[in-house]
């Protein structure tokens, strides 16, 4: 990796070294002339993320009507009604816009005066009655505020109806620039960051994750960019509730906003990609949205910290009233191609991030937590790629066939042995493991008809616990599954929780949970034998060269590494709040390579767990929303 | 080699082989490629500044008999739409080019059997005349060895009437991809690829300045794009004569060939071939980014990916416009949209001396 500018230096060491970044180092990374060494910074920061994945979703805008009590400054979208290009859409009109292969149907719009509340609810049960498949994503917190003071309801009610009809998630949109200074001047009609960052915590209270977005390139100053990212940091820092950030770049068409260049640069726009994915540690994932980038930009920012296309947007309006000056729907084959050319994965995913497609030949696997970063560190690939999921997702996608390889759960590698091959290394522990984790009011004997709150990230270690309950217990508990980014705990009498998650709270303890119990080491002093997590395995069909090749790319690395975890684990055990010398010791408890005693460990769980659930021959989970 | 270690090996201004340079180019990063081609740009042109010059593409004539299925512009003798100007309405042209600033006149034309060599003599001798200012950068290898058939004369002796006449500079369309497996399927009346190297070997030798062109995203596969740069590599070895390399990507529109590719190459491809050609021809002094063939923001980005030149302002063009593919700019523009991607601008003749320079005001930078 070439940084050419020395300025950037303090910051890439910030960043190797799991540090936060200050609103001063975002400065001096903005300002910095080297675009290409602040694009290898972020697009480091993206793979760690990602991968070489970059997402996109077939989905259909809807703006059911764009008249608007607001008069925005920058909107040229907006009508009074009686206007002569003001439109109200019927919900039959809005039904019709749908067609069957659309996974996320955006919602948003003008707030007309004289909407009565009963209908918003109804344009979003019909959608969801029409194409229950399709997640909707509907209102950004500009719009929930408006049927929180017209329609006299707390926002978290406004919020649990619209929930109870099919809403799944929110928009980002309506956040513009959290400054005071820039509202008043353009946008003094909307709400400000309090109200906005308010209504997205109470949503992600609620279950309802959300986007979020930055609008750049009018009269902002390149501080208030970054402060805007800051806040929105620590908001996240306290919900998890956000799933992406989309930086847009202002259109200024005829909204009377005078620009310093009536474009953003191509440059500023890669800029501030880059610097959105280096800002936002804790943000999943960077849009690159190409209806306000161009296409041209999108692609380019691929590589640039931005893993999400966004998607075939059928029926964008509001942007391109503005002028923008891309094409209104770029046709799946053709985000498929750019994706391909920026040398990264298109996976197509559902409105959580959940990959349903890989459109890649040669695609592994990466389970995305602490204990496989060894297998990774020094895979020096050339036509693999790499595509991190959460474990239950990889056994998914394997079993639709749409992955080649990678550390399997074990359960999943054990409903699909019949296709797959086992390549001589594992996940499996010594002893204790500190990652799969139990977190218990009660003690084994006393969670008999209790409720235990379980990841919804794995078998495995879901069928470990049952066959921990019940066999060697011989107690019986109902399981509930949590769902991804927050959970409240209330109701449950344990949590199970694995990966990172679980380290992270192992070492800082779960409220209200004051027992603790590593699953690996029950098993061990029941067995007195390790217990296998993963197995790497790959798919019996490739040709023989191909497997070779990738074994010796697993073998490489790892051999690569020895038995130094620190410098290839480190920054990722820092983030995620672990001292070296806790990462090395963590690492240092597993064993990666399958041997007799591992062998051993597979076949004693295959007999404890019940047929149906390693049946080779079980049909691949169906998908689950929430 | 790995490919940390092939990118350090090109970063330090090591010459690829054309196996090393096919692996950068279908495996390495993108951003990696960056860094490496940017670190050679600084080396080779330590100055930040970015050249432009200000220029026009007119054509004297759109009557072809080569039939390249690529191509939107051209029309055969007779048909509907054809039409060559007299010496005399270039000249016009070329005055009022002049007059709006222009320095480099790129003249080319379709491959016209009908027009005697005096012709293009005659051409050459009174813009040298009559338009002081201007750099003629004139006829296509293309062209140059239609010349040769029509007067009956060998490449040099054309070479050397015209450089009588007064030319200097020619410039490097037409190369297309120089594999002759391609040549023969997408332009196959155009010559070999030992056509195009063997006229620009010639003008090299008696002293002409040259550029070289890449027309990619078609039929070629990555290892041709290799073997087009190690030729092109090659010969800039014998005599230096390329001033720059040039790469564009095919338009379809309105060509036959737009059944088989209907879709532009990508940004990010066009961005690789930046870096990858700057990596390769260690002999080269400039890479051309174009704004104009590529779209304006990519053209920019183009800029931090290794090139250190805008091309022109091309205040007409014809070419590509047949292919419904447009872009405009001004001077000015051509400025701003340099200081925006971060440089100075610099203006430039033909040849690279430079002309004027434009520092980044303070505000955009």
């Amino acid at each position: 990796m070439q940084i050419r500018d020395r300025n950037l230096m303090p910051v890439w060491e910030k960043i190797q070294s799991g540090e936060r970044l200050t609103l001063e180092d975002g400065l001096r990374a903005y300002t910095s002339g080297d675009l290409i060494g602040l694009g290898a910074m972020a697009h480091a920061v993206q793979k760690e993320k990602s991968g070489d994945a970059v997402y996109f979703v077939l989905n259909q805008k809807i703006e059911p009507t764009n008249v608007c009590v607001l008069a925005c400054k920058f909107c040229d979208f907006a009508a009074r009604k009686g206007d002569p290009h003001a439109y109200e859409m019927t919900v039959g009109e809005i039904l019709g816009k749908l067609t069957p292969e659309i996974r996320e149907v955006h919602i948003t719009g003008g707030m007309p005066p004289d909407w009565p509340w009963e209908r918003y609810l109804e344009i979003v049960r019909s959608v969801h009655d029409r194409l229950p498949e399709a997640d909707i994503k509907a209102f950004t917190a500009v719009e929930i505020d408006f049927f929180h003071k017209k329609f006299r309801m707390p926002v978290e009610e406004v919020l649990r109806q619209l929930q109870s009809a099919g809403l799944r998630t929110m928009p980002g949109g309506g956040a513009e620039v959290f400054s005071e200074r820039v509202r008043r001047l353009l946008f003094n009609q909307k709400i400000g960051a309090k109200t906005w960052l308010d209504i997205h915590r109470t949503a992600h209270r609620l279950g309802i994750p959300t986007n979020s977005t930055l609008l750049y390139g009018h009269i902002e100053t390149l501080e208030e960019r970054l402060i805007h990212m800051i806040r929105l940091r620590e908001v996240q820092d306290e919900t998890g509730g956000f799933l992406t950030f989309i930086p847009l770049a202002f259109q200024p068409g005829e909204t009377g906003i005078k620009p310093a260049h009536r474009f953003t640069s191509a440059a500023d726009d890669l800029r501030t990609i880059a610097l959105s994915r280096l800002m936002l540690d804790n943000i999943p994932h960077i849009k690159a949205y190409w209806v306000m980038l161009t296409e041209e930009v999108a692609s380019v920012a691929l590589n640039f910290g931005a893993d999400d296309m966004d998607g075939t947007v059928g029926g964008e309006k509001i942007a391109h009233d503005a002028g923008a000056v891309s094409p209104m729907t770029l046709a799946k084959e053709r985000i498929i191609g750019l994706i391909r050319d920026a040398g990264k994965i298109p996976v197509e995913r559902d409105a959580y991030y959940n990959p349903l497609h890989v459109h890649q030949e040669r695609v592994v696997g990466k389970i995305p937590y602490l204990n496989s970063v060894p297998f990774y560190a020094r895979l020096e690939k050339r036509d693999f790629r790499i595509l991190p999921v959460v474990p239950r997702r990889m056994g998914m996608l394997c079993a639709l066939g749409e992955i080649d390889a990678g550390p399997f759960s074990l359960m999943d590698f054990l409903r699909q042995e019949d296709d797959m091959e086992l390549m001589g290394w594992c996940i499996a522990t010594r002893d204790q493991v500190k990652s799969v984790m139990l977190f218990s009011k009660e003690g084994w004997r006393d969670l008999d008809g209790r409720t235990i709150g379980i990841t919804d990230d794995t078998a495995t270690s879901v069928h470990l616990l049952s066959v921990l309950l019940e066999k060697k217990y011989g107690v019986h508990a109902r399981f509930e599954r949590l769902h991804q980014g927050v959970n409240s705990y209330d109701g449950l009498d344990a949590v199970l929780l694995i990966g990172d998650e679980a380290l992270r709270r192992n070492k800082h303890g779960l409220d209200g949970f004051e027992l603790v119990y590593d699953l690996a080491r029950e098993w061990y002093e029941w067995q007195k034998l390790p217990f296998v997590f993963a197995v790497w395995a790959l798919r019996r069909s490739l040709p023989s060269a191909v497997k070779e090749e990738l074994s010796g790319l697993v073998k490489g690395s790892l051999e690569s590494v020895g038995g130094d975890f620190v410098s290839v684990a480190g920054p990722h055990g820092r983030r995620i709040g672990l001292t070296d010398e806790e990462t090395q010791e963590y690492l240092s408890g597993f064993n990666y390579s399958l041997g007799e005693r591992e062998r051993e460990a597979i076949e004693v769980f295959r007999r404890l767990v019940p047929a149906a659930a390693s049946g080779a021959h079980a049909s691949p989970p169906e998908r689950e929303g929430r | 080699m790995t490919l940390s270690a092939l990118c350090a090996k090109a970063s330090a201004g090591e010459r690829l082989s054309p196996e090393e340079g096919l692996d950068l180019l279908a495996h390495a990063e993108l951003l990696d490629l960056a860094g490496a081609a940017n670190e050679i740009r600084f080396r080779k042109n330590p100055e930040p500044r970015v050249t432009f010059h200000v220029d026009t593409n007119p054509n004297y004539t759109n009557v072809c008999t080569v039939d390249c299925i690529f191509c939107a512009f051209y029309r055969h003798p007779g048909e509907e739409g054809a039409y060559t100007h007299s010496v005399d309405a270039m000249i016009g042209k070329f005055r009022e080019s002049a007059a709006k600033g222009v320095t480099t006149i790129l003249l080319q034309g379709g491959v016209n059997p009908a027009l005697p060599f005096a012709y293009y003599v005659e051409l050459v001798e009174r813009t040298v005349r009559e338009v002081p200012g201007v750099t003629p950068h004139f006829f296509s290898t293309s062209e140059i060895l239609g010349m040769a058939r029509v007067a009956g004369l060998t490449v040099p002796e054309v070479l050397r009437r015209l450089w009588d006449a007064g030319l200097r500079t020619i410039p490097g369309g037409g190369a297309e991809i120089l594999s002759d497996r391609v040549k023969k399927k997408i332009s196959h009346l155009k010559g070999s690829s030992d056509d195009w190297l063997g006229v620009m070997r010639e003008a090299h030798r008696m002293g002409y300045r040259t550029t070289a062109t890449m027309m990619y995203g078609h039929l070629e596969t990555d290892s041709e794009i290799i073997t087009h740069l190690d030729r092109v590599r090659d010969l800039q070895d014998e005599y230096r004569g390329f001033t720059a390399f040039i790469p564009w990507s095919f338009k379809p529109g309105n060509t036959p060939l737009e059944k088989i590719i209907p879709h532009y190459a990508t940004p990010v491809r066009y961005l690789k071939m930046i870096a990858i050609a700057r990596i390769y021809l260690d002999n080269f002094p400039h890479i051309q980014a174009s704004w104009f063939s590529e779209g304006k923001k990519t053209g920019q980005i183009a800029l931090h990916f290794g090139a250190d030149d805008f091309g022109g302002t091309l205040q007409e063009e014809n070419v590509h416009a047949a292919a419904r593919f447009v872009n405009k700019t001004s001077t000015e523009e051509c400025i701003e949209m340099i200081h925006d991607a971060g440089f100075p601008a610099a203006q430039r003749n033909t040849v690279y001396d430079i002309l004027r320079t434009y520092e980044v005001p303070s505000a955009a930078a």
